[in-house]
């Protein structure tokens, strides 16, 4: 039953509702999560911290070892929606969550990703979309908690057909980068019921550009994570968010006595640039991109 | 000239809304909330297809869904549809649910025509046409002042440019719905409005059925800014479904999705700009082409003012020598309708961002530039006042100076609206036990009607606000008129001092007090014993008056880096004739700025050119401006008592955007051309953006 | 939007054992709604939302539809003191929680001090906004006796308003900030 293409799970709702609403999908059966207990601990007793997948998302938040040893997790969280939102959107339902552009959510359309024929964002109105893709959709993930919890080198327990898998956040999304259908890697009936957060990295930062100045999603967001060790950064990870179907890492630049040169910065933006292929309307994600890297690196070496 | 008390006791002064309590703990019923017993839930199908021939439309499927108990056609096919949106059929059922399979339920065979959703595109001699039989642009409207092409020559400093305007959505948060109950006695309608008149008149004319059968009632309604002028088709088609269901009330709200698609617009502008002036700043010469949409129609229809996409040129200031040429061009989508100001945001715009090209270019201060030009001595008086509050000497410095990627800069802009009273009726009553009550037909869309109508009667008898019961919203009671273009004040407050004068006049001989009013009034209403005194008013000269300025000057910081735009304050000088309520007045100009912030830098419909459709009817992606986009505001609410009400609500929401603009302008050192501003607009003014070289053009 | 509600029990020790369960719906199915303090007993889809009931069922029309889509507030409600959106809460998964509405706070003629310092500051206009307004700060006065401005505001942040009633409304709910406990 639980393995049914028809069936889907019910977190928080603001994404399957939604979703719903429009008949976007219509599932015959959904199943409420939030019964099944032991899914809403936040376990910090070893170095690696287990969040179960029905937290919320206000108490990633306002959880106060968070907030202290994984700072950008905290800052990430709180740039979710709002708090209305915050109090029932679940971390898994926010690892999960599906698309949010225009025109596959458009209910009187069917765009690739739907099982229609063509991307309208491609030679449409592209300025949310992705900079970079391995596939012709190029509708961008959208989970603020996806970028820093792959700078933070979480993974993540999925029960899949009666076992429990466990997988990194880049095969948690690396579906979405070369199938126009996959919003991520999971796959009918899968359930993510934990992630596993290593706190080695105990440095970290978590940064967004939206047109608005709350509740808006992000053009770009950048999440940054290291290992400071006596003033030395070490294991740095750089992703970007709402660039690419999945969250993109960009290449970690080599610290020279824990400072971050003029020539590092401009070898990272050159890389963004250079690997970038910006549509009709959204290069200016580029900067945008660019500055986040730069600023959050900052933040995290000071 | 004015006939208001000279030291009035109520008028101008801090008055808590009329009905603020019943707002804050939810008991005010709104259209959407009445529940007449039996009600039914009713939904539009709408179309999904911009441009389209129906051939017919299979209601039985949608009929035979449990609890449906009415199914209606919106035309009988074959008819055209010419926008996504368009209405095609309705139902009426006991649950939202019941509505919504039945809605998906309903079968329509259309043939597929080609559609236009671009301005630009439709102009093209080649582009499909909206309407068969006539082309997209409609002639160009076409006036001139002296010798424009002459004066350019004449001019030491000549600039041009090329601005656009986007199509904003009213999005009022109340949807626009009645509803409709069509019983023996005739309908009765609670209706989402402005204009409870208009859609007792619509309704009528719709249904075949004579005046004094309809009843429409809205005392409490969730927003309008010109959208909601009439019955709208939704109202007739509530009717015929409550019809159509043996008379049971049927409570047809829009939906969100709809409100984005058919209820009306502010049209867009594209507008090519030159103007000309002396090496002292006198401007001597202005040229105007310029073309918008108002959608599939011109927009004159249902609108409350101003036809097309057309706009006063070159707005405020004093040109000699003028050629404008404006053209309303048709797309296939939803037609446009009065949307607060109409015409004057874009025309701010497009005029302001060209003056301070001028400013630049001569070298000249930008507020003494418009102080040269500007007939009005109201608004030269404003711009002082505003550079004084504002400390605009200090703050406009060289363009995009200031250290760091944050970069602040100042604008400012200036605005006229016409306002003014016009005829409007109202009843009053004092009882014996001293109560009073006011009766008006008019409508209290936000603005604090029912409060300034208290605030008059209280002058008039020299009681407290608080002593005055007002009834409005209802056509039974004496008419007045819908209240659009910032007239409401100044018609609705003239009728109830004159009703209240006639009632006074009548207490007098009745009591035997001749000063009834204040401390005496219980003792003289006592005397009335049994009978009401019951006395009717009217609308006269001499309490209002048109015409008003109004100056904005706002500062801003732009993240040169991000892009990120962040106004930090805005000072606002603005005149209404004698304020009744400086509340409410104040309440007013915060929002009418909040609007106009939102048209600056965050709400666009945006049509989809290979689709047609609207990809942002919602909130998500239509943003309009939250808690944490609202900057520091900082008022000047003159007072001319002299010149009676004139009117408030729009005149507000006219240079925000202008101002906002030219101080991001400032900011970067780039010229800002296209509204709403986005992080991606200024980053390609910049040059940042790789492959950008005309960041005009586009939704960038 | 047809779906079923497979609700799982209390007792259930893995997530394996929902292939037991037997689901609710699609049809109309028994839910109990706590709502200010009073337990309604209702039959609905299980599709219905919260606030679909509230408003269409229970005739408590002060939260409002605007959007539907949880991007606006006039919907808000608290459940369990919290404020959530009604209109992305389906009526039957909110069975456990305690819900209260603008309706629930106080009677008509006895306002909250929020509710009153509203009205003083003119922290409105048409007035359809301000049930969801009142809703968050209401909740935010229960967790914070004196909030800062940067706190009201993003307690506001889920909140939309057309007519722009924002600066009066951080005015009032600053204004019983500093009024401190004995105001609230």
């Amino acid at each position: 039953m639980l393995s049914t293409p028809e069936s889907r799970f019910l977190a928080g709702g603001v994404d399957l509702l939604g979703e719903m609403k429009d008949y976007i999908v219509s599932p015959k059966r959904v199943i409420d999560l939030k019964q099944i207990p032991g899914l809403d601990q936040i376990d910090t007793t070893t170095d690696t911290w287990k969040v179960g997948a029905n937290v919320t998302i206000a108490e990633l938040a306002r959880n106060d070892a968070i907030k202290a040893n994984l700072s950008g997790l905290a800052e990430a969280a709180l740039e979710v929606g709002s708090p209305q939102i915050r109090n029932v959107a679940t971390l898994g339902g926010n690892l999960a969550q599906h698309s949010r552009c225009w025109y596959y959510r458009h209910r009187d359309l069917r765009c690739l990703k739907r099982g229609g024929s063509t991307c309208y964002a491609r030679e449409g109105e592209n300025k949310y979309h992705s900079l970079f893709s391995g596939n012709p959709c190029i509708s961008p993930v959208v989970s603020n908690l996806a970028v820093i919890l792959s700078a933070l080198n979480a993974r993540v327990r999925v029960q899949r057909a009666g076992k429990e898998v466990t997988l990194s956040m880049e095969e948690l999304y690396s579906d979405a980068w070369n199938n126009p259908l996959a919003h991520n890697s999971l796959r009918p009936g899968d359930l993510i019921v934990q992630v596993e957060v290593p706190t080695q990295k105990n440095r970290s930062a978590y940064l967004q550009v939206g047109e608005k100045g709350d509740f808006d999603w992000a053009l770009v967001s950048c999440a940054v994570a290291g290992q400071n060790t006596g003033g030395r950064l070490s294991d740095l990870s750089i992703f970007l968010g709402a660039v690419a179907p999945v969250p993109y890492q960009v290449e970690s630049p080599l610290l020279e006595g824990g400072e971050l040169s003029k020539e590092t910065i401009e070898s990272i933006a050159g890389n963004i640039a250079s690997k970038a292929t910006p549509m009709a309307h959204n290069g200016y994600k580029v900067p945008i991109a660019q500055a986040l890297v730069r600023r959050a690196l900052t933040r995290v070496i000071s | 000239m004015s006939g208001w008390p000279k030291n009035p006791k109520q008028l101008g002064k801090e008055h808590l809304r009329y009905d603020g309590l019943v707002k804050v703990t939810g008991s005010a019923r709104y259209a959407s909330d009445v529940q007449p017993a039996g009600w039914l839930y009713a939904m539009i199908l709408r179309s999904p297809w911009p441009a389209a021939r129906i051939r017919a439309i299979d209601l039985g499927p949608a009929s035979s869904v449990p609890g449906i108990r009415a199914v209606v056609m919106a035309d009988d096919p074959p008819f055209v549809v010419r926008y996504c949106g368009e209405e095609l059929a309705a139902v009426a059922g006991l649950s939202k649910q019941a509505c919504l399979d039945a809605l998906r339920a309903i079968k329509v065979e259309a043939d597929i025509l080609p559609f236009v959703a671009k301005e630009e595109d439709a102009l093209r001699d080649a582009s499909p046409r909206v309407f068969e039989n006539q082309p997209n642009a409609a002639q160009p409207r076409e006036m001139q002042t002296g010798d424009a092409e002459a004066a350019f020559k004449t001019a030491d400093k000549t600039v041009e440019g090329f601005f656009q305007t986007q199509v904003q959505l009213h999005n009022c948060l109340e949807t626009h719905g009645n509803t409709v109950k069509f019983g023996p006695d005739g309908v009765t309608c609670w209706s989402s409005t402005q204009a409870i008149s208009s859609v007792r008149d619509g309704l009528a004319d719709n249904l075949g059925i004579p005046l004094d059968k309809v009843a429409v009632i809205s005392e409490f309604m969730g927003g309008g800014f010109g959208s909601k002028a009439g019955a709208g088709v939704e109202g007739g088609l509530a009717a015929r479904l409550s019809k159509e269901a043996g008379g049971l009330p049927v409570r047809l709200m829009l939906t969100r999705f709809d409100e984005a698609l058919a209820v009306g617009n502010r049209p867009s502008s594209f507008q090519k700009v030159r103007l000309g002036a002396k090496a002292d700043g006198t401007l001597v010469a202005y040229q105007l082409d310029a073309f918008g949409t108002a959608g599939y129609a011109s927009g004159g229809a249902t609108a409350a003012g101003g036809g097309g996409a057309g706009f006063p040129a070159p707005y405020i200031y004093r040109v000699p020598n003028t050629r404008v040429r404006q053209t309303t061009v048709a797309i296939n989508a939803g037609s446009a309708r009065a949307m607060r100001a109409p015409g004057h945001p874009q025309a701010s715009f497009g005029m302001e961002s060209i003056l301070d090209e001028m400013a630049l270019a001569l070298g000249m201060d930008p507020v003494e530039l418009r102080i040269k030009n500007d007939p009005s001595e109201i608004r030269r008086e404003q711009y002082r006042i505003a550079a004084e509050r504002f400390d605009w000497k200090a703050k406009y410095h060289s363009p995009a100076s200031s250290e760091g990627p944050v970069k602040t800069g100042v604008g400012c802009a200036g605005a006229t609206w016409g306002g003014g009273g016009r005829g409007s009726e109202a009843e009053v009553r004092i009882n014996p036990d001293g109560t009073v009550e006011v009766r008006c037909g008019t409508q209290d869309i936000g603005t604090g009607t029912k409060t300034l109508i208290a605030v008059v009667a209280a002058e008039v008898f020299d009681l407290e606000p608080s002593a005055i019961s007002v009834k409005i919203g209802d056509t039974a009671f004496p008419p007045s008129g819908g209240s659009g273009g910032s007239t409401t004040a100044a018609s609705v407050a003239p009728a109830v001092f004159d009703a209240c004068q006639n009632a006074l006049a009548d207490l007098v001989p009745a009591s035997g007090m001749s000063v009834p009013t204040g401390p005496n009034w219980r003792s003289a209403a006592a005397r009335l014993r049994v009978n009401p005194i019951v006395a009717r008013g009217r609308w006269k000269e001499g309490l209002s008056s048109k015409g008003v300025g109004g100056v904005q000057m706002a500062e801003v910081e732009v993240d040169t880096e991000t892009g990120m735009i962040r106004v930090k304050r805005i000072v606002c000088v603005q005149d209404c004739g004698l304020v009744i309520n400086r509340l409410a007045s104040i309440s007013q100009i915060n929002g009418g700025i909040i609007m106009g912030i939102g048209f600056a830098l965050y709400e666009e419909r945006i049509l989809d050119r290979q689709t047609g459709v609207v990809l942002n009817p919602n909130f998500e992606t239509y943003k309009l401006p939250g808690a944490a986009d609202v900057p520091e505001l900082d008022v000047i609410l003159q007072d001319m008592p002299e010149r009676g009400v004139i009117g408030i609500g729009e005149p507000v929401t006219i240079p925000t955007a202008a101002a906002i603009a030219n101080a991001v302008s400032h900011a970067i050192g780039k010229r800002v051309t296209r509204l709403p501003i986005s992080p991606a607009q200024i980053l390609g003014l910049l040059g940042k953006t790789p492959g950008i070289t005309n960041p005009s053009r586009g939704t960038g | 939007m047809a779906g079923t509600l497979a609700k799982v029990s209390a007792a259930a020790q893995s997530i394996e054992s929902l292939d037991g369960q037997k689901p609710v719906g699609p049809g109309p199915a028994k839910v109990g709604l706590q709502v200010n303090g009073n337990r309604h007993e209702l039959e609905v889809e299980p599709r219905v939302t919260l606030l679909d009931v509230l408003r269409n069922k229970l005739q408590l029309t002060g939260a409002k539809e605007v959007c539907d889509r949880a991007t606006c507030g006039a919907c808000t409600v608290l459940a369990d003191g919290q404020p959530v959106y009604s209109c992305m809460k389906l009526a039957i998964e909110v069975q456990d929680r305690a819900i209260t509405t603008v309706e629930g706070l106080s009677h008509p003629d006895d306002p909250t001090p929020i509710q009153r310092a509203f009205v003083e500051h003119d922290g409105l206009m048409c007035g359809y906004c301000t049930p969801g307004f009142v809703m968050s700060l209401t909740a935010l006065f229960n967790a914070r006796k004196n909030p800062s401005m940067e706190e009201i505001k993003k307690a506001c942040s889920g909140n939309l308003c057309r007519c722009g009633a924002y600066p009066h409304i951080f005015k009032a709910a600053q204004s019983v900030a500093q009024a401190g406990p004995a105001g609230h």
